[in-house]
């Protein structure tokens, strides 16, 4: 049975509510879906493995100097000497990795500061990184008369940026040769691959000094994710796709047509796109510099 | 057939190398919110090419490709530079401003750079795209309509409709009705309606929604000394004076027809028209009226050109620029809920009327800083579908039904009942990394772009 009553119209109004408000806050942006945290048995079998070992040589060390003191007090300093000399190189390396990190947290630190919108703390970033890098020059005047957070950064961008921008392309290129030398000359695909990762990684090191950052091994593993992560932003430097590219060129036909001279030049053009993505990875200046609002 | 030719088209365009120009006209009637829109066209782009999840749509169409942008350098243009960043930090300053009204043309534009949309796509360079989008005055649109009426024709419709409309254009009225029929050349008579005639187009675009204006260029002249052709008004007749004003109207349209051929539009291949259609349902069915009729003077009046021609890669560049996209956007869609906002574009795309030579319309609802929220209110004992948000300058939310937004022109039983004009609310605060929440910009920006993209 139909309704044939007409619909009840509502009376449009508009009205005030009685309480004071905030300021009305946008939805938060959709993040990536969290993963339930998986529990690793890698993270207690390297600490357990780390202080089996350690504790191991420690007390060996201990006995072992015990022992020598036992024989002859002379034996015993001697070996004081060797066990501190071993130590103090052991101390002197993970100072070096904790330093490495440190350069790369510090990379963060001065990004935040430069993309933020408090002049001063961006003022103090710049100086503090043309500081660190060879090319900053006598950009002091020229920051502190800068007005705004973006003039810092464009002025960082066209003094050293683009003096190490310039470096960067060089040592990519001179990478792109070594590699595609490598690639084209290498008896073998899996000493071709062998040959290319290796540069890559000396080139991820190469760029990363050029900007003041000084990576040990841990510091080296940190940087070559992030390389990979701001290859994504380094225009046509998709990693992810150059696996598929790979894949193509690896195709029997292929191979035939255009002979291994094909995949090696496909090598050198990645190094030239790494030593970029290594820059961008390493430089706390972005390649555009929008005022932040936060 | 036709589809088949697109896909090849875009196929080909997608191999073709260099950077490609898109030159996008922005322009809207009065207080439709341009400002604002460019505004935050830039600080989202900026924000999608920073990686920030925005704009879904424009990444759907993208299927993955990243995009780059950043803001194109304004090189030795003559043309200045929107000024982005301003705008951008009064809408997210606490407490926000809205964008003044702009008072002259100025160009935001960017560059783009996207990997290719073919197979082995990522082994070829990057596409670029350098995108001007112009900030066009809608007051200067809708001298466009003018091009194709002579100046007895236009004197006879502008007086018409200015005695049907509101009462500020009294004065002009009985000036121009006062005028003996052999009324001389005389330089002071022209003068004196120049001025009345004047006064009441900026009263009538101050204190009403009225749209339909002309000339625009009295309302917002062009830079620099006023050339003595501006100093004309409609007047019917074949008086010694009427044809000294008729002269000068034919000067006023070759000088708007230099600025379409040669000027700022020559370049423009897309255009982008807002509206503020809310505002005029609220102000009633003479501002509707009129807020139809420019967009249909406007539409009807660019150049289109949709054949197979412009679908050829590298001769599209050769050939002169013809509006080949246009989309129609309703605007500050937040200040009615979801259900509303899709009646919103329906009666957008009611009300635009494009000759049979121009190419298929978007039109859409949007609101390109958003300042409300969706709610729904228990109304007489029934739930409606309502936004609240802050007035702007206030410290209490305040809760708004505007009315049901038809979804077809609006008639006589529409406007036997109220819709009331939205109070001016505060935009929302910005997301993190500059971004403005905003409602449909990326199907507007795919709308608009998509082809290219």
């Amino acid at each position: 049975m139909s309704d044939d009553r007409p619909p009840v119209r509502v009376a449009p109004r508009i009205e005030a509510e009685s309480f004071a408000a905030p300021r009305l806050e946008p939805e938060a942006l959709p993040v990536p879906v969290a993963m339930p945290p998986v529990r690793s048995g890698l993270g207690p079998l390297l600490g357990g493995a780390a202080v089996l070992v350690g504790g191991l040589v420690a007390l060996d060390l201990t006995s072992t100097v015990a022992g020598l003191f036992d024989r002859s007090p002379w034996l015993g300093w001697g070996g004081v000497a060797v066990g501190l000399a071993g130590l103090g190189l052991v101390v002197r390396g993970i100072a070096r990795e904790v330093s490495g990190l440190a350069s790369l947290a510090t990379v963060d630190r001065l990004r935040a500061a430069l993309t933020g919108t408090n002049l001063e703390a961006a003022r103090r970033a710049a100086r503090d990184w043309i500081g660190r890098i060879e090319e900053g020059g006598a950009l002091d005047g020229a920051i502190a008369a800068s007005p705004d957070v973006a003039a810092i950064n464009a002025l960082l961008r066209a003094g050293p940026g683009a003096v190490l921008a310039g470096r960067v392309d060089a040592l990519g290129r001179a990478a792109a040769v070594q590699a595609f030398a490598a690639a084209a000359a290498s008896p073998s695909a899996a000493l071709d691959a062998a040959l290319v990762a290796w540069r890559g990684m000396r080139l991820i090191r190469e760029v990363a000094t050029l900007y003041g950052v000084r990576p040990g091994a841990a510091a080296m593993l940190t940087l070559v994710r992030r390389t990979a992560l701001s290859a994504a932003s380094v225009a046509a430097a998709d990693l992810a796709t150059d696996a598929l590219a790979r894949a193509v060129l690896s195709n029997p036909l292929l191979r035939h047509v255009g002979g291994e001279v094909a995949g090696a030049g496909l090598a050198a053009r990645r190094m030239i796109l790494l030593a970029r993505a290594a820059a961008a990875a390493c430089s706390p200046v972005s390649e555009a510099h929008t005022p932040g609002t936060d | 057939m036709s589809a088949a030719l697109g896909s090849l088209s875009t196929a080909l365009t997608e191999l073709v190398p260099g950077t490609r120009h898109v030159r996008v006209a922005v322009t809207g009637l009065a207080r439709a919110g341009k400002t604002a829109l460019l505004a935050s066209v830039a600080a989202n782009l900026l924000a999608f090419g920073a990686g920030l999840p925005v704009l879904p749509l424009l990444a759907q169409h993208l299927a993955r490709r990243r995009m780059k942008v950043t803001m194109a350098p304004a090189g030795a243009a003559d043309l200045p530079r929107f000024d982005h960043a301003a705008h951008i930090a009064a809408l997210a300053a606490d407490p926000p401003r809205w964008p003044e009204r702009t008072q002259s043309v100025s160009l935001l534009a960017f560059d783009l750079t996207i990997a290719r949309q073919v197979v082995l796509g990522d082994l070829l360079p990057p596409k670029r795209i350098r995108l001007e989008l112009l900030d066009y005055p809608g007051e200067w649109l809708l001298d466009l309509p003018l091009l194709a009426e002579d100046f007895r024709t236009w004197s006879e419709a502008t007086l018409a409709r200015l005695e049907r409309g509101p009462a500020f254009a009294r004065d002009f009225l009985a000036f121009a009705r006062g005028l003996p029929a052999d009324a001389p050349a005389d330089e002071a008579l022209a003068a004196s309606g120049h001025r009345l005639y004047r006064a009441a187009l900026l009263r009538l675009r101050d204190e009403t929604r009225l749209s339909l204006l002309q000339p625009g260029r009295f309302l917002m002249p062009p830079p620099g000394p006023e050339p003595p052709w501006m100093g004309f008004f409609p007047l019917p007749g074949s008086s010694p004076l009427c044809r000294l004003l008729a002269e000068r109207y034919d000067a006023y349209r070759d000088a708007v027809r230099r600025d379409l051929v040669q000027g700022r539009f020559a370049a423009v291949d897309r255009v982008l028209v807002l509206a503020d259609v809310l505002a005029a349902l609220a102000a009633g069915p003479a501002a509707f009226a009129d807020i139809a009729a420019a967009l249909s003077a406007a539409s009807e009046a660019l150049r289109y050109d949709t054949s197979l021609l412009r679908r050829i890669p590298l001769l599209d560049r050769l050939l002169p620029p013809r509006i080949g996209r246009v989309v129609f956007a309703a605007t500050k869609a937040d200040h009615v809920a979801a259900r509303q906002r899709r009646n919103l574009a329906a009666l957008m795309a009611a009300l635009v009327r494009l000759p049979p030579e121009a190419p298929q319309p978007a039109s859409l609802a949007v609101a390109a800083v958003r300042a409300t929220e969706d709610f729904v209110w228990a109304l007489d004992g029934r739930n409606v579908s309502a936004v609240r948000g802050r007035v702007l300058g206030e410290s209490r939310m305040t809760r708004s039904y505007p009315g049901e937004v038809p979804d077809h022109s609006p008639d006589a039983a529409f406007w036997a009942h109220p819709f009331l004009d939205v109070p001016m609310f505060e935009p929302m605060r910005a997301l993190p990394g500059g971004a403005i929440p905003e409602l449909g910009l990326d199907a507007l920006l795919v709308a608009l772009l998509g082809d290219v993209l």
